[in-house]
């Protein structure tokens, strides 16, 4: 049982099925669309209707029925032909007798919005509109040009335009742009089918294949049309070129990514001044490969919409542009996800502070040494063969870039109102929680040594173990007593938060380099030069060495700053300690 | 490419000159146009007809007469005016000088 429409085709009623009637409607309105240009559009469609009329009474006559089913509408459609039937068919006959559509009638002609290639600045948007209006065309670039001042709001418009409106290539299209003057009566026909022309570009944009894609390629083919024409062949040359070294930059930054991520595998992140532990991170190639994804994929597509535009190449298909559009949105959110899961571990911080007492020398004077020493792991220094390879000889890290890394570590030196210095570790670590922070910034060891009068600071925090970095920092403070001495030399200096100004200071100028030592005093207005002349008097009263205690060591919770669990450390004595050591490799043995 | 469109220019003017042709043996209905263009191969479907018989009309070669019809709305029979039956005189002999042409040229063509 199926419900029945009664409709009315140019007087004769009829029962149809409503599957039928929308079947029937649709292509009505499709034909109807088609002759819509058409000076005779009603004539031809009432012939139309008439005749689908006398079809459906012949059929119904015929096969003794009441009502039209849907097969009688598709039996009628495909001997009345689809609206592509007429389409190819009027290819056909175009321009037999006449240019059929717009020359013909006697009242209205119909004028349509296009680009007119013949006469253009630039896109030739101004001159089809000021075609479509009839008025002059300096009248419409003058009125863009103006509407560019504002915001560039004339600029985004006219690229709109560019893009939307179409180009005039055939005799048809140029005739249709220029028509003839508009009368009354036509003018709402035209406005109306213009309207349907513009929509159905809107619409072209949304359903056409690969329709961003396509139309930017035309676009940019456009536009490199019209630089070409504007700058003569020599710019053509200079266009193309362009062209070519864009695509180059795109393939250059694509492989430019493909080192740098390879690099980061082979030698890790040091070299990028990004902190080497996010490295370490458990899923760090996945990270990898999806930032590599991120960005090798729009350079591709730039380099190909680009060759594409200039050679006239085809473009790429569209289920391989869905297919890496798709990549593109995993990667990013590959990239996210990891993102805020390294972003939780850093949510909460959590840090410990740790004293040292440092033996104090007989005459107050401290050389302050950065340790330059490469530590290596008990499995690296197997790897290198260090003991076969490097006996008697420092490894040392090629520390000569200035940035200093984030676990870098920090010192300040203050004045100590024990008569002996005191060094202070500050260790702070972030994690997901406090315990979990607390615990990461255990799990760091800071290497500080002191021989005799020569303390030996470690350049960096180094964590125990392979996990990622957390932010783990550690702030020295060194307290030394009043009128003691410390020699700096630049190598440390860089780590020293307090501001000295070696080259002052220095006792011989000419001949310094970075190893040389320049003196500074712990006055009660904090430390100075020991060469102004001020503070030589004050230091030459007689200072005298107070009893204290022996090296105490304070340590808080597990850690020793004393020894490395299974390292072996090749030892730099270059420092002008007292007693000069030939060098020596130690070795720590593991101890739990 | 450059086949169809010799083809196309081929067949524009031959399928005016031919729908011409069938009217001019007497007043016809166009769906019996129709059906004389199907036998000759040179159209397809009807829908296609409508503008090209509406242009010939306008071009002033065709007039037609409403006939009350038994089955559905009263039928439009077309008929060749003065002025189209003068047009389909020339065409005749542009014709016979065409197939004259293409016979001479094509003679002795394997």
């Amino acid at each position: 049982m199926n419900k029945t429409i009664i409709i009315n085709i140019n007087g004769t009623v009829f029962h149809i099925e409503e599957q039928a009637y929308e079947l029937l409607k649709e292509y009505m309105t499709d034909v109807k669309r088609h002759f819509f240009n058409s000076a005779d559009s009603l004539e031809i469609t009432t012939d139309i209707e008439n005749r689908i009329a006398e079809m459906f009474t012949e059929i119904l006559a015929r096969e003794a029925r009441q009502a039209i089913i849907d097969q009688d509408v598709t039996a009628v459609i495909e001997q009345m032909g689809s609206v592509k039937d007429f389409e190819s068919a009027e290819q056909e006959t175009a321009g037999g007798f006449n240019e059929p559509n717009f020359t013909m009638g006697a009242g209205a002609t119909t004028r349509r919005l296009f680009r007119d290639p013949e006469d253009h600045l630039i896109g030739g948007v101004c001159a089809g509109i000021a075609n479509y209006f009839d008025i002059k065309a300096v009248w419409v670039r003058l009125f863009f040009a103006v509407s560019f001042l504002f915001a560039g709001t004339g600029a985004m418009v006219y690229i709109i335009l560019w893009i939307i409106v179409p180009k005039a290539l055939t005799r048809a299209d140029k005739m249709a742009m220029k028509g003839e003057p508009l009368d009354l009566q036509g003018f709402k026909r035209n406005f109306e089918a213009e309207m349907s022309t513009v929509g159905g570009h809107l619409n072209n944009l949304r359903n056409e294949a690969r329709p961003l894609a396509f139309q930017t390629r035309d676009f940019i083919s456009d536009f490199f049309h019209h630089l070409t024409t504007f700058f003569g062949s020599a710019g053509k040359i200079l266009i193309k070129l362009l062209g070519i070294a864009i695509i180059l930059a795109c393939i250059g930054g694509s492989i430019a990514i493909v080192v740098f991520l390879f690099a980061t595998m082979v030698f890790g992140g040091n070299h990028f001044s990004v902190p080497d532990s996010f490295f370490n991170y458990t899923y760090i190639n996945q990270v990898r490969v999806a930032f590599a994804l991120l960005a090798i994929i729009p350079l591709t597509m730039l380099g190909i919409v680009i060759s594409s535009a200039v050679f006239n190449t085809t473009s790429i298909n569209r289920s391989a542009g869905y297919t890496l559009l798709i990549i593109w949105i995993s990667s990013l959110g590959v990239l996210l996800y990891h993102a805020s899961r390294v972003a939780a571990e850093f949510r909460d911080s959590a840090g410990f502070t740790q004293t040292i007492n440092l033996k104090p020398t007989a005459n107050q004077v401290y050389y302050l040494e950065l340790n330059e020493t490469r530590y290596l792991t008990h499995e690296d220094s197997t790897r290198l063969d260090v003991k076969a390879r490097f006996n008697n000889m420092v490894l040392t890290d090629d520390d000569d870039n200035d940035d200093l890394e984030p676990n870098s570590m920090r010192l300040n030196i203050e004045k100590s109102d024990v008569p002996y210095p005191v060094l202070i570790e500050e260790f702070t670590s972030r994690g997901s929680d406090y315990e979990e922070a607390l615990s990461n910034a255990r799990n760091t060891r800071y290497i500080f040594a002191q021989q005799d009068s020569v303390l030996k600071f470690d350049y960096k925090l180094r964590r125990l173990d392979h996990n990622m970095w957390h932010g783990e920092e550690v702030k020295l403070t060194l307290r030394i007593p009043l009128k003691a001495t410390i020699m700096v030399n630049d190598k440390i200096n860089r780590y020293i938060n307090n501001s000295m100004n070696l080259w002052d200071c220095s006792p011989n100028p000419e001949n310094r380099n970075n190893r040389t030592y320049s003196p500074f005093v712990m006055t009660k207005e904090g430390l100075q030069c020991k060469l102004d002349s001020a503070v030589i008097a004050a230091q030459e009263q007689p200072t005298q060495s107070n009893n204290v205690p022996d090296t105490v060591i304070m340590i808080q919770g597990k850690r020793s700053t004393q020894t490395a669990p299974d390292t072996i450390y090749i030892d730099s004595t270059e420092a002008p300690a007292p007693e000069r050591k030939p060098v020596v490799i130690r070795k720590y043995r593991k101890k739990q | 490419m450059l086949v169809e469109n010799t083809q196309t220019q081929m067949r524009k003017g031959i399928l005016e000159y031919c729908i011409l042709c069938v009217i001019a043996k007497g007043e016809i209905y166009a769906s019996d146009i129709i059906a004389e263009l199907k036998k000759a191969q040179l159209l397809v479907v009807e829908g296609t007809l409508y503008p090209l018989l509406t242009r010939l009309k306008n071009n002033g070669l065709l007039s037609y007469n409403w006939v009350e019809s038994t089955s559905g709305p009263p039928r439009k029979y077309y008929v060749l005016s003065p002025e189209g039956q003068e047009v389909l005189k020339h065409l005749d002999k542009t014709w016979q000088e065409l197939y004259f042409a293409v016979q001479t040229s094509i003679e002795g063509r394997k």
